[in-house]
């Protein structure tokens, strides 16, 4: 009854259109009251889910892409892609799935890179002859490797959620494996239909300007360098090294590349103002929303629901991972991150599935989530840049839904895509 | 009455942004600096860590509101918008009541809350007391109540040119 209330509460909320942070917040206010925890408690357990030092990684991460993408790193991260696929057949759908790859180095946001790989590779493609849909569609479904790929606020966000028994180094390190699984599987579609379609080869370029391109991305993916190197070696904690990496993309952004001027530099603050504390005020107010879940020992009943489904843990997992895929098609990432892994992890804790391992699995679906309708705002953002439709840009996607769903899958039931990598540098 | 009201939204709105900014800008410089004094100087410092952390939660709680009156924090519009649009104004009045319910609670209790912890001692930032350091709570909502008034009166200020500032173009 207590979780019916609350959870009911919550979906009304969230049906009649309030923002999803505050709907968050009002349903945990219900359901404390329901249960007679005084609201006293509940704000110092909100204020307590957004001061720990680890939170402070995801305003610092979302800065250091922000300054990044806006100093022109992705023309950068596309011209260097091009040195490495831009000669095979299809080559600028490789380009924009590897410039993926390389954005998610530096920034964890998916709508991030939609927006600035796509508003370059997009035009880009069209002039060469790939269909604009299509185009965008490849846009897309590449920028879901930005959210495995390290840095990810989305792991920061995991390893608060999961009550910080899981590291952040940990999850990054985890990240690198299936970020790359699914670039190297989208890049192989991609070049099936290019040789289907006849898409042309990209033109050759000579040694003198490939030198030039190198070095140009070098500076910005030194980045995920300082990051990976500062966490790995031990030097930097996560947090420190989101820190450490917006001094270093603000010094790259202003000194090096000196695309972007002095005098906007308020505007950039404003806009991380606008998209930061709308994550960190979900934050806050998913920590008393879980806090009121626990005291109405909610993990433990779903626990034991799920665990009464099948003995076979394979199974429950895609019980799981067809949960999380109906819920992420519909919400945002960050929300049912913070609201499910609470709820999800002491059921795969139960199954002795290691939680890094449900980390990925998590991460994997929610992304998958972000670019499928009706809700999905890389699939907004790709549609918007694209000015395709939103009907035409899924019809094109339909093939690459497939491939990830077999790239979830294999994640899911192979562990070692996973863990092998943070195993090997000996960090679990 | 409605001009005089917005305009006063709009300094604090301005405000409340340049805070939110500040407090991002110090969190990012003083971790650093506690690097800096650690490997550098070999002088461990113990301040930078509670700092950034008051920093983001005065950035949380403020820049909330921001978002609030930009428009910015998600909502899922998958019903709403199937709806008719008497409904659809309805729907949207009682999203902003409900705003006010959860700021006017928000406001109310974290106020008991600084009150009663108001002589409390931190033990890592002796400057400031627990009382002290949930402020932003009560000030983040105070503001927001002001900016749900707002909306429910005079409607959504998402398109102000002030507003506007700093979103993508």
């Amino acid at each position: 009854m207590d979780a019916l209330v609350l959870l009911l509460t919550l979906a009304v909320l969230l049906a009649v259109g309030m923002p999803v942070a505050f709907a968050v917040g009002l349903s945990a206010v219900v359901g404390a009251l329901w249960i007679g925890l005084p609201l006293e408690a509940l704000m110092i357990q909100i204020t307590s889910g957004v001061n720990k030092f680890t939170l402070l990684a995801i305003p610092f991460f979302i800065l250091a892409g922000a300054i990044m993408a806006e100093g022109g790193i992705a023309r950068r991260l596309v011209n260097f892609a091009y040195l490495f696929v831009g000669f095979i057949r299809g080559g600028l759908s490789l380009v924009n799935i590897m410039a993926s790859t390389f954005f998610g180095a530096i920034s964890g946001s998916s709508v991030a890179d939609t927006a600035s790989v796509g508003s370059v590779m997009i035009p880009e493609m069209e002039k060469k002859g790939y269909p604009r849909a299509y185009a965008a569609a490849v846009t897309a479904s590449g920028s879901v490797q930005a959210i495995l790929i390290p840095p990810s606020h989305n792991s920061v966000i995991y390893s608060l959620a999961a009550g910080g028994t899981v590291s952040v180094a940990a999850l990054f390190i985890a990240g690198v494996l299936p970020g790359l699984l699914m670039g190297g599987s989208l890049m192989l579609m991609c070049m099936l239909f290019a040789r289907r379609r006849g898409y042309p080869k990209g033109e050759p370029i000579t040694l003198k300007a490939a030198l030039k391109i190198s070095v140009d991305a070098l500076w910005g993916l030194m980045t995920v360098v300082i990051i990976l190197g500062g966490i790995l070696s031990g030097i930097f904690t996560a947090t420190e090294s989101a820190a450490v990496a917006c001094l270093w993309a603000f010094f790259v952004t202003m000194f090096i590349y000196r695309d972007y001027r002095w005098n906007e530099l308020p505007k950039l603050m404003f806009r991380t103002v606008k998209t930061v504390t709308i994550v960190m005020i979900l934050i806050g107010f998913a920590a008393g929303f879980g806090a009121v879940m626990t005291w109405m020992q909610l993990p433990t009943r779903i626990t034991e629901f799920f665990t009464s489904l099948s003995d076979n843990k394979y199974v429950i997992l895609m019980y799981i991972n067809i949960l999380l895929l109906l819920i992420g098609t519909l919400m945002d990432m960050a929300p049912i991150i913070l609201i499910l892994t609470p709820v999800l992890l002491p059921v795969t804790n139960a199954l002795g599935i290691d939680p890094v391992h449900f980390g990925m699995i998590m991460m994997v679906n929610l992304g998958i989530g972000l670019i499928t309708p009706p809700v999905g705002s890389v699939l907004f953002v790709a549609s918007a840049v694209s000015k395709q439709n939103i009907e035409a840009v899924v019809r094109s996607m339909l093939p690459f839904y497939g491939m990830l769903l077999a790239v979830l899958a294999l994640i899911t039931w192979i562990p070692a895509i996973s863990l092998w990598l943070p195993r090997l540098l000996g960090m679990m | 009455m409605a001009r005089l009201y917005i305009t006063w939204m709009d300094r604090l709105y301005l405000a409340a942004m340049v805070v939110s900014g500040i407090a991002l800008l110090v969190m990012t410089v003083v971790i650093p600096v506690g690097i800096f004094f650690r490997y550098v100087l070999n002088r461990g410092i113990s301040w930078p860590e509670p700092v950034a952390i008051l920093c983001m939660v005065t950035f949380t709680f403020i820049g909330a509101a921001v978002s609030y009156r930009a428009g910015g924090h998600i909502a899922v519009k998958m019903l709403t918008d199937r709806v008719p649009e008497g409904c659809q104004r309805l729907l949207a009045r009682l999203v902003d009541l409900l705003m006010l319910v959860i700021s006017a609670l928000m406001l109310w209790y974290s106020f008991f809350l600084c009150q009663g912890l108001w002589f409390q001692p931190v033990a890592e930032f002796p400057l400031l007391t627990a009382g002290q350091t949930y402020l932003p709570l009560p000030v983040g909502s105070a503001i927001l109540i002001l900016f749900v008034i707002e909306r429910l009166l005079f409607g959504s200020q998402a398109q102000r040119p002030l507003v506007m500032l700093g979103n993508p173009e």
